[in-house]
């Protein structure tokens, strides 16, 4: 993580060349910082994302929303379903909610209906495995309700290959969210208590979380995250897609 | 390769004895009287500073030095060798204690550790003993005796550790002597010097168990009136104690945890003060 | 080539509680992705309530914890007490700090209850000496991303000895069932003012 802040940023001088010659390359991205977070639950599904922008140890810009409703209105977003958050490359992530987006209207105009969450998670993974050889450099976090009404959430790598999860982090601040979210929402270590003896004890089952409770566990990830991460701040967005419609919050984050 | 021919100049007598550090001896032997006297909230060390012509500048001349912030010193015998001691425990203190734990060394430590360095020079190709003894007293953190003694009677702490005369495990007050052999001696209260055995036993008639500081000083210069061969006043007696920490001597204020030195040496005018009610 | 610090993996996390403190590491010794043993314990003990945990090159593990166990016998028998927290924590920056320039590639994690006040210590350190104090939690190894992120989500201030256990078993399992260098098992201190609990969790062997 601090190698490549460490690149970017660059010191004051300049590096010598032994021949004198000046080496020019094209650098196509740039990790622009910020993390994304979804869980899902038996009637909902929330993504959420800090609103920062970085490049190396610079704040491009404290609020630019890594969370997008795809297949709304143009301005406003309204009658959206679907909701696709991104993280890494800013401008390939712009690129691909533009296009998912985009593929997304087209569809409802073609077929008289609106896309289900599983046809659209299935094509932006033919979208980015389009660029297999020159990807877009983004952690992709789709997420809307499926066809009984359950909270559907599918997380993707940068070349397409995708699953469907109950939660996901994604970002500079994966590594510090996700374990959490191991333990908090899928209950992972945890026992219960007089179940057995040493070996014997009995997992705790996951059981879809209520709305409120993972409201909590957002935020609750995202101050730590911040506390811990310096590209991770400013504020929280944080979209809830119901049955009702699609709910979106800001929350202000440490700024330092 | 000269040091393979310089052998040490202290070499065992066929009797035993090691002549040279006897010497030694008797170079303390004849110095200026020094003293010290252990009180249960502090120690007061204290000499008397003979000028060999009333030319001399009397603050100039400095008997009793500051090592650590919590350890003073005071000596008998050769001037020169003792601030050659002087330098080399402030170093120790320094290379063989707060450079590695970032704390001073407490008092038993600092002892060793001069008491080392004069040692050395009992063995040591080329050089000749040190022609001092040392009284060092020191305050250190920790368990004071009387804490530990009422921890002992309430008898709820079965793993209490064991606590020796002056032993590191007891916090508070330590006075030592240090000889030209590297022998060391915890002490209530001793004098080294020409007058040492007058000034001795008036300690041991003057001196009683739980003695404060204030009643310390008092007894230290009652001694020292004993011995003393000229005049006592501010100039002539030089007197350093281990108090309470002299929170005005840091320099700064405000610092939370920051606490002042506990050695610190009297000013003239203090001395004068003790004098009068003398 | 990777850096020394991740060959063999490790995690090491401590915490301080009310009166107590907690201090904790994974079992694993790996060489990269290859596990050669699941019992290798990073946490040694210096004195009674006073211990320090170890991660990074694993050989440098075994050579810092022998140096200390030196050094810190050594104290002992000099000073005929035994050392505090605070001052371990100052002997090993500065032995850390002695080799500057061809460092030791461990971070180590200190934690104990100051005998003499009775209260909890713990801190950090950079693998050439510069201590970290903490109030709350400090941690290291391969997971230390991972545990700093379940740490500051799970810990919170004056836990009793129980719930500290509890805490920082579940923020350790749970970070190194993230990372594939750490894990297999765990060991837990829990260190009260006279009495200290060693617990051994099983955790994925995975």
């Amino acid at each position: 993580m601090d190698h490549q802040a460490r690149e970017t940023v660059g010191y004051s001088f300049s590096e010598s060349t032994a021949s004198g010659v000046k080496q020019h390359g094209f650098y196509p991205y740039t990790d622009n910082g910020g993390s994304t977070l979804g869980i899902t639950g038996s009637d909902f599904a929330i993504l959420a994302g800090d609103t920062r922008s970085t490049s190396g140890y610079n704040i491009n810009s404290r609020m630019v929303p890594k969370v997008f409703k795809i297949g709304g209105d143009d301005e406003t977003g309204e009658g959206a379903n679907i909701v696709l958050s991104v993280v890494g490359f800013a401008a390939d992530g712009t690129a691909l909610k533009e296009r998912l987006d985009t593929v997304v209207r087209m569809y409802k105009y073609q077929h008289g209906k609106p896309m289900t969450v599983s046809a659209c998670a299935q094509r932006l993974s033919t979208i980015l495995y389009q660029k297999r050889f020159f990807p877009y450099y983004v952690h992709a976090i789709l997420a809307g309700l499926d066809e009984e009404g359950k909270g559907a959430l599918y997380s993707y790598d940068p070349v397409g290959s995708y699953e469907r999860e109950q939660c996901r982090a994604a970002g500079a601040a994966a590594s510090l969210i996700m374990p959490f979210l191991d333990n908090q929402v899928n209950f992972k270590n945890q026992y219960i208590p007089g179940s057995g003896e040493g070996h014997a004890l009995a997992a705790k089952k996951a059981e879809p979380l209520p709305l409120e409770t993972v409201k909590g566990l957002v935020r609750d990830a995202f101050t730590s995250a911040v506390e811990r991460h310096i590209e991770v701040g400013d504020n929280l967005q944080m979209v809830i897609i119901t049955k009702d419609g699609i709910q979106e919050v800001y929350h202000p984050l440490k700024k330092d | 390769m000269a040091d393979r021919y310089s052998f040490s100049l202290t070499t065992f007598s066929p009797s035993g004895k090691l002549v040279q550090i006897e010497y030694a001896l008797n170079a303390v032997n004849q110095g200026v009287t020094a003293l010290g006297i252990k009180a249960t909230n502090g120690i007061v060390l204290a000499t008397e500073k003979k000028s060999s012509s009333p030319l001399i500048d009397p603050p100039s001349l400095s008997k009793i030095s500051l090592i650590t912030p919590d350890i003073g010193m005071v000596y008998a015998g050769m001037g020169p060798d003792y601030r050659v001691l002087v330098d080399k425990a402030r170093k120790v203190s320094h290379t063989g204690y707060k450079r590695i734990y970032n704390e001073y060394p407490p008092t038993r430590i600092l002892v060793q550790d001069v008491a080392r360095v004069v040692q050395e020079a009992t063995q040591s190709g080329g050089v000749r003993p040190y022609g001092v003894s040392l009284l060092v007293a020191g305050w250190d953190e920790g368990v004071e005796p009387e804490a530990a003694d009422m921890k002992k009677d309430g008898g709820d702490s079965p793993a209490k550790p064991a606590g020796k005369t002056g032993g590191i495990l007891k916090g508070g007050p330590s006075l030592y002597q240090v000889d030209p052999s590297g022998s060391y001696y915890p002490w209530k209260a001793t004098a080294i010097g020409k007058h040492a055995t007058s000034a001795k036993t008036f300690l041991e008639k003057r001196y009683t168990e739980g003695l404060e500081l204030e009643d310390a000083i008092h007894i230290a210069l009652l001694t020292l009136k004993e011995t003393i061969e000229g005049e006592m006043n501010g100039d002539t007696i030089e007197i350093g104690i281990v108090g309470p920490p002299a929170d005005h001597l840091l320099g700064y204020e405000g610092v939370e945890g920051a606490q002042g030195p506990r050695f610190r040496k009297l000013t003239k005018e203090q001395i004068e003060d003790y004098l009068t009610n003398l | 080539m990777g850096s020394p610090f991740d060959i063999n993996g490790g995690a090491c996390v401590a915490m301080v509680g009310k009166d107590c403190v907690a201090i904790a590491c994974d079992l694993r010794l790996g060489m990269q992705a290859l596990t050669i043993s699941n019992n290798f314990p990073k946490i040694f003990n210096f004195a009674p309530s006073t211990y320090l945990g170890l991660t990074g090159l694993a050989t440098d593990v075994n050579t810092v914890s022998d140096l200390f166990r030196y050094k810190v016998n050594m104290y002992r028998l000099r000073e005929e007490r035994h050392i505090s927290p605070q001052t371990l924590a100052n002997l090993v920056s500065s032995s850390l700090y002695e080799k500057r320039f061809g460092p030791f590639f461990v971070s180590p994690v200190l934690a104990g209850i100051n005998q003499t006040t009775g209260k909890p210590f713990i801190c950090g350190f950079d693998s050439i000496g510069c201590i970290d104090f903490a109030k709350d939690f400090i941690v290291s190894g391969t997971a230390s991303d991972q545990l700093f992120g379940t740490c500051e989500g799970l810990w919170e201030p004056d836990l009793g000895a129980e719930d500290l256990f509890e805490t920082i078993s579940q923020a350790l399992l749970s970070a190194v069932d993230r990372d594939a260098l750490s894990g297999w098992g765990a060991q837990v201190y829990i260190i009260e003012k006279d009495k200290v609990t060693q617990r051994l969790l099983k955790g994925r062997q995975d």
